[in-house]
């Protein structure tokens, strides 16, 4: 029973590893393995040569006689040739780089030479075997045999060009022993056939042996070379995977160092809003400790009956969509039932797999900023009319004054009145420059755009100017046309920008000089540009031109008048009216401040 | 546009000074007959008496802001029709736009220009219907 079921595991992996070893040698390379014969065939060539020159030489001094003279002669300066072409091919050979490429060539220069050495001996046979006496026949069978046979080991890795050297040593002599007329020349002449025969059996089998064996050997060296490569890669990936793993592991301290360290308060909780951490600053906010919390509903905890934004159906809604959620705020009850405004940003944490594994809150107490906000609202407001009502009689008496209504004023109480009046209208634009630069920055400014023809604002604004202009004795003028197009921008705003521009043009302006205001339309914008001649923009001024409170020299101001808000103003005046500011030197002197706004396309040209 | 020109004019504003500038503008440069109500909670009873054209309101004030008035005029007899305008410091668009959407007239803003002041509340009386 053992031994039958035994029987055919052993012969299937007999089977499996003589398979194993076809597929073995058959990744050798074939070129290699040519390669490796061809060298093993020339490392054979110089005890060939030896051989040659010396059994040679014997022959040449066993054969002399005066009959054969030349024959002999010139068989011996035969032999010389063939060994001296054989030495420059083996020397050539050894000499070359191109062994392995260039094997076939190599094997095929050999096969030549193996051929010419082969006729050296079989002439040998053929010519001298007739003409000489009974002894040195004798010796010369002898010899051609021993050299023969001496061929086998040689060319043992090329059995062909064994058969082709012994054949063309053995035919000439078995031709000659065959037309001898002697019987027992004759037999011989049989023999010596079967002979080679065997020994090309002979060689034959030897050529597998060593055709076997490189390929064995090559094919180990193809495993050794893969099995060093696998060895490598796997090194390598050891590596990488100990590297992710050191990076995985610091980038966790790191992350539990953010939310430990992290001044916002970071709560993890699961999809049912249980709490399964929170960091110091979450504690401090809520007033709880985390161990309090952990375990429990942040839902029904941390929040009061009455909220209305983070409720349980709005939960339930965002574990559904698993969406991250921004700046939801809502109002939070702390462990002393203090409310507090807190804003959240709430992110699902969602795996490949698409499972939900945890959410995370961000979280910030906004209560002080809010009072903070709704304060500077209620100042801002109270600031606007409480600054405005005592400027409202002081503006107006001083221009009842001025007008002359209430009676004409003697020359210097006339001019004291007018410095008054002016100051006055400057704490005016002041107050409201310092209004719209609050709205607009903090974000509530809303802009109030309709449709407006161009030529209209450009004229509008130069009769609105006229008389400011007048007073700096600096004229007004359109050059060219203005393009009739319309845009889409907040009239009173627009306004205010033209004449911010217009008014710092004037008083910059030499007297006596304009100011151009030029249009032109591109690309479906227009631009608008407002040139003077004055001194130009001083170069460590050029960068924060467009910022607050910006003023070449201080001295400007007490000359000029503005408040250093105007510009800055304007940019961001035109740049919510989608369009972009600029100045550039103006060529022969002064500046060009210029403005892009886009063009109501559906309207153009009505 | 009414058929006659804008004469009687009501201005109820808390402030002394403004009330001044005020009247000096619309009598000298203006030309208009003026009556001043500095206290809101008599204004009322003020406006019906003097039957003025156009009533020219603040809107902040003590005890009864311009729009509660303005409300409570839209409610009273012989008041309902009378055109209103605001006069007021504050600024804001929004706010701006609320009185508009009350029904008043029009509103102008503090500091106002005496100098101008006659002349556009002329354009706002020439631009009723």
């Amino acid at each position: 029973m053992t031994s039958g079921s035994a029987a055919p595991v052993d012969l299937a992996s007999t089977r499996d590893a003589s398979a194993r070893t076809e597929d073995v040698s058959g990744r050798a390379d074939p070129q290699r393995v040519l390669a490796d014969r061809v060298e093993q065939l020339y490392g054979q060539m110089p005890l060939g040569m030896a051989a040659h020159l010396l059994i040679g030489g014997i022959a040449t001094y066993e054969l002399w006689d005066e009959r054969t003279r030349d024959l002999v002669l010139f068989w011996w300066g035969l032999v010389l040739l063939v060994t001296a072409a054989r030495a420059v091919l083996y020397f050539g050979y050894r000499a070359s780089a191109s062994k392995l490429v260039e094997a076939e060539q190599w094997m095929r220069w050999l096969a030549i030479s193996a051929l010419a050495s082969g006729v050296t001996w079989g002439f040998a046979g053929a010519v001298f075997f007739p003409s000489h006496t009974d002894e040195q026949q004798v010796f010369l069978a002898f010899l051609l045999a021993g050299v023969a046979s001496a061929g086998i080991p040689a060319y043992a890795a090329s059995w062909p060009m064994f058969a082709m050297y012994a054949g063309v040593i053995v035919l000439p002599f078995t031709y000659v022993l065959a037309n001898f007329g002697n019987r027992l020349f004759t037999e011989i002449a049989v023999l010596v056939p079967i002979f080679y025969l065997i020994n090309v059996g002979i060689a034959y089998r030897l050529n597998r042996v060593f055709l076997s064996g490189y390929r064995l050997r090559h094919a180990y060296d193809r495993l050794t070379e893969d099995h060093t490569r696998l060895n490598k890669q796997l090194e390598q990936q050891i590596e990488d995977l100990q590297e992710a793993r050191q990076e995985v592991e610091a980038s966790g301290r790191k992350l539990a160092l953010f939310a430990e360290r992290a001044p916002i308060s970071v709560i993890e909780m699961d999809a049912n809003s249980t709490i399964l951490e929170m960091n110091p600053a979450a504690e401090h906010m809520l007033g709880y400790s985390a161990l309090e919390l952990i375990g429990r509903s942040a839902l029904s905890t941390l929040f009061p009956a009455d909220e209305a934004t983070l409720t349980p159906e709005w939960w339930a809604q965002f574990v559904a969509r698993r969406l991250p959620a921004n700046r939801v705020r809502a109002r939070c009850l702390r462990r002393d039932d203090l409310e507090i405004e807190v804003e959240f940003t709430i992110t699902p944490l969602v795996n490949e797999a698409g499972d939900l594994v945890s959410i995370i809150a961000q979280c910030q107490d906004i209560t002080q900023q809010l009072e903070a906000e709704r304060l500077k609202k209620e100042f801002t407001s109270t600031l606007s009319h409480e600054l405005r009502t005592p400027l409202t009689s002081i503006i107006g008496s001083l221009q009842l004054v001025n007008s002359g209504v209430v009676g004409d004023a003697s020359g210097e109480i006339s001019e004291l009145a007018t410095v008054a009046e002016r100051n006055a209208q400057r704490l005016l634009d002041l107050i409201n420059d310092l209004l719209d630069i609050d709205k607009i920055e903090s974000g509530k400014f809303t802009l109030v755009p309709e449709s407006v023809r161009l030529a209209d604002l450009v004229q509008e604004s130069l009769i609105l100017n006229k008389s400011f202009a007048d007073r700096y004795r600096v004229g007004l003028e359109v050059r060219g046309d203005v393009p009739d197009v319309r845009l889409h921008v907040d009239r009173k705003r627009l306004m205010q920008v033209m004449t911010n521009l217009l008014s710092n043009a004037a008083k910059f302006s030499p007297e006596g000089s304009a100011i151009e205001v030029n249009t032109r339309c591109a690309d479906a914008m227009v631009r608008v540009e407002i040139s003077d001649r004055g001194p130009g923009i001083p170069d460590d001024f050029r960068s924060r031109i467009f910022t607050r409170f910006a003023q070449a020299d201080s001295t400007t101001t007490r000359h000029k008048g503005g408040t250093g808000l105007g510009l800055a103003i304007c940019k961001r005046l035109i740049e919510l009216m989608n369009g972009r500011i600029g100045f550039d030197n103006r060529p022969g002197g002064g500046t060009t401040f210029h403005f892009e706004l886009p063009v109501l396309v559906d309207a153009v040209s009505t | 546009m009414p058929d006659r020109p804008l004469l009687k004019i009501c201005y109820v504003e808390d402030d002394d000074d403004i009330q001044r500038v005020a009247r000096l503008s619309l009598e000298r440069v203006g030309k208009m007959e003026v009556s001043i109500i500095g206290d809101p909670t008599i204004a009322l009873d003020a406006i019906l008496a003097f039957k003025p054209d156009l009533v020219l309101l603040d809107w902040m004030m003590p005890v009864m802001d311009g729009p509660t008035l303005f409300k409570r005029m839209r409610e009273t007899e012989g008041l309902r029709d009378m055109p209103v305008v605001f006069l007021t410091a504050k600024a804001s668009q929004r706010e701006l736009d609320e009185l508009r959407g009350m029904g008043a007239a029009g509103v102008l803003s503090k500091p106002f220009s005496p100098k101008d002041l006659p002349e556009q509340l002329r354009a706002i009386w020439r631009a009723l219907p």
